[in-house]
């Protein structure tokens, strides 16, 4: 018996009636939970949720959301795929269809959204997909509260490559909560490039979970990217189950105000000759708080295991507090594993360097918090990509001045 | 009017009196050198021109063409045309050489109400200075600092100078760390932005960097004070007799 882990929710009969589905009998994680030990749910279970319907009306794609060069768009609204919204054409490479989602195991988030998800946007990817495919979940809330739950599933075959781009914002309004959930599949010798960008309304909730799978060769490359919202947990479990597969996940965070992020992360690594990298960076103003766990599991096969992870978080204020978790579980014995972590201030020797310079504290200290989350987003292989997160901190650190 | 007047300046760090009551003015077109010895507070008085935290003026002024210098924060004072060559310039992971300096020369711009500098003419720009000094334009996309040699941060430095055309450049000790080319080059910099309306202040431990950047005067600081000033002379007698008899007297 695992011990009490229930908190009240309001994801039960009356939430699945509302949705004419059988009702989901789970329940959601709560804080004796060791994985959610630094993110209570306690505020999200105060409050009753009714699920999101399509009939909310969103004609158009919110004008915060880049346009990224030479990308096709796919549109998600509350979940459901938008046609009238997204490219006529996904692309060379990628082909586009829409599944009922299967009820698997998994925590109890993936089993709530698996139960409640209007449907899954599935890519199959096929050889080199030439476009950039720009994934834009949108989630609107209408006068009540409201719960999302959108699914995506990306498939990419042997040898295929593609770039993905997600952004998941909010219309302002009632609060809401996305529950989304990404599972991806990298076969042999395939590249994924995979973008998240996640900027929720303040009030919003926000708990993803993406579940990656990366054969023989094949090559993940994640960056993942929390600029807000009232409570986010970017949580991603990678396996590498085949040899010479390749992780690169990275991730950045820039909070303000009361904001809660938590990115957890678990890197297993099954199978010998892999390497799994990860840099995450973080910036936490006012009473923010930042969370980054990450676990690296390598099983007793897995020998020539390179597995790496860094975490380091710059305060801008006294007020926020950061909670940093490396967890590394090795039982193989010929291996490479490194774990980093620092958390620090802006050093005033740079600051008078840049004033000396005659550049005004405000700009410095915007200038140092982009260089400071620069190794992590210069990670971003993509280039029109990398210039749009850059460009989203520095809007993040325009509008906290 | 001088244009750097600095009249009876006292300053203290961590409750210690370094600067014992300096008195200098730099007129436009001049070149001033300041030599000392070690410790004496040569980068103690630069850092106090150019407004970093932590040293306190106890007395005196400094005046910036009648404007009170020590009334502005740091920033206002590299607008208003203070520029300080760093004796150890610090690395800044993350932040390219070219958008500090991007966002550097724009800050002087709008001080001066001209518009942004254009991409293309920043690049231009950058590329004509690099040349000059020698260094390989492509050192603007590395981090600023990070991993250049000595030589390099200090024509790094220069760089910036001449990218940026203050009024009253201060220089401490930039030729340390440097060899004797690159001496050469970090000088005819120096040498190629002196001119009517500007002055420098140059901070030297050797004699050896004022054959390349002539003085028209040399002060030899020691215990705080000026104790001694003269013409480029003195700088050679410094070479051949050293500081004893400087800090003998003041001691
Ligand atoms: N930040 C500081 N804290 C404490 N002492 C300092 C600091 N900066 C300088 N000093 C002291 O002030 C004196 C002068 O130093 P400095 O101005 O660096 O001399 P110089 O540049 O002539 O070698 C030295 O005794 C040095 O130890
Ligand atoms: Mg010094």
């Amino acid at each position: 018996m695992k011990p009490s882990l229930i908190i009240d929710h309001s994801f039960g009969e009356a939430y699945a009636k509302r949705l004419g589905v059988a009702p989901w009998r789970g329940n959601l994680p709560g804080p004796k939970l060791e994985e959610w030990r630094f993110t209570p749910l306690r505020s999200l279970a105060k409050i009753a949720f009714t699920p999101a319907t399509d009939d909310v009306s969103v004609d158009a794609v919110p004008r915060a959301v880049p346009l990224i060069a030479g990308a096709v768009r796919l549109v998600l609204v509350n979940g459901a795929y938008r046609k009238d919204l997204s490219s006529a054409d996904p692309g060379k490479g990628v082909e586009l269809s829409h599944g009922k989602v299967a009820a698997k195991d998994g925590s109890s988030l993936v089993a709530l959204n698996a139960a409640y998800a209007p449907s899954s946007l599935a890519l199959h990817v096929a050889g080199a997909a030439k476009k950039i495919v720009h994934i834009v979940s949108i989630s609107a809330a209408g006068s009540e509260p409201t719960a999302l739950h959108p699914r995506i599933t990306v498939t990419a075959e042997a040898g295929s490559s593609v770039t993905l781009v997600e952004s998941h914002v909010g219309l302002p309004g009632e609060t809401y909560f996305s529950n989304p959930v990404a599972s991806i599949t990298v076969g042999e010798g395939a590249t994924v490039r995979r973008y998240v960008s996640v900027d929720e309304d303040s009030a919003a909730f926000h708990l993803a979970t993406s579940l990656v799978k990366v054969a023989g060769g094949g090559t993940y490359e994640a960056f993942h990217l929390g600029l807000g919202g009232a409570l986010t947990r970017q949580e991603i479990r990678v396996a590498l189950t085949g040899e010479n597969a390749n992780v690169r996940l990275n991730g950045a965070y820039a909070l303000s105000g009361a904001s809660h992020h938590d990115f957890t992360t678990v890197m297993d690594h099954i199978v010998p000759n892999c390497a799994s990298s990860q840099v995450f960076k973080g910036v936490v103003d006012g009473e923010s708080h930042g969370v980054y766990q990450g676990r690296i599991h390598v099983a007793r096969d897995a020998q020539k295991t390179d597995a790496r992870q860094v975490h380091k978080a710059l305060f801008l204020a006294r007020g926020p507090a950061i909670d940093c978790k490396p967890e590394l579980e090795i039982y193989a014995d010929d291996v490479q594993c490194a774990h980093g972590a620092a958390t620090g201030e802006i050093d005033p020797d740079h600051l008078f360097y840049l004033a000396a310079r005659g550049i005004d504290a405000e700009t410095a200290r915007s200038l140092l918090v982009e260089g400071f989350l620069a190794d992590a987003v210069n990670e971003i292989s993509a280039e029109p990509v990398r210039e749009q997160f850059a460009a989203d901190i520095a809007r993040w650190l325009k509008a906290r001045q | 009017m001088a244009l750097l007047e600095i009249k009876n300046l006292h300053a203290s760090v961590a409750g210690k009196e370094i600067l014992k009551g300096i008195t200098l003015a730099l007129e436009p077109g001049e070149v001033h050198a300041i030599m000392g010895p070690n410790g004496t507070g040569k980068s103690t008085l630069s850092n106090v021109i150019a407004g970093r935290e932590g040293y306190e003026v106890t007395k005196g002024e400094v005046y910036l063409d009648g404007k009170d210098v020590l009334d502005m924060a740091a920033d206002e004072r590299a607008r208003a045309g203070i520029f300080l060559a760093f004796q150890y310039p610090v690395e800044i992971p993350g932040v390219t050489t070219s958008a500090f300096l991007k966002t550097a020369l724009n800050a002087k711009r709008r001080a001066a109400g001209q518009p942004e500098i254009d991409a293309m003419d920043f690049l231009k720009l950058v590329k004509a200075k690099t040349a000059v000094l020698g260094m390989p334009y492509d050192m603007i996309k590395r981090p600023l600092n990070v991993g250049f040699s000595g030589g390099e941060k200090k024509r790094a430095e220069v760089l910036q100078m001449t990218m940026l055309e203050p009024r009253v450049a201060i220089l401490d000790e930039t030729d340390s760390g440097l060899d004797i080319d690159a001496l050469k080059v970090v000088s005819e910099g120096v040498n190629s932005l002196r001119s009517p309306e500007r002055a420098f202040l140059v901070i030297t431990h050797y004699q050896r960097l004022l054959d390349y950047i002539v003085p028209d005067h040399v002060h030899v600081l020691a215990n705080g004070r000026i104790a001694a000033s003269g013409g480029k002379e003195l700088a050679l007698e410094l070479e051949a007799e050293g500081y004893a008899k400087y800090l003998n007297t003041a001691a």
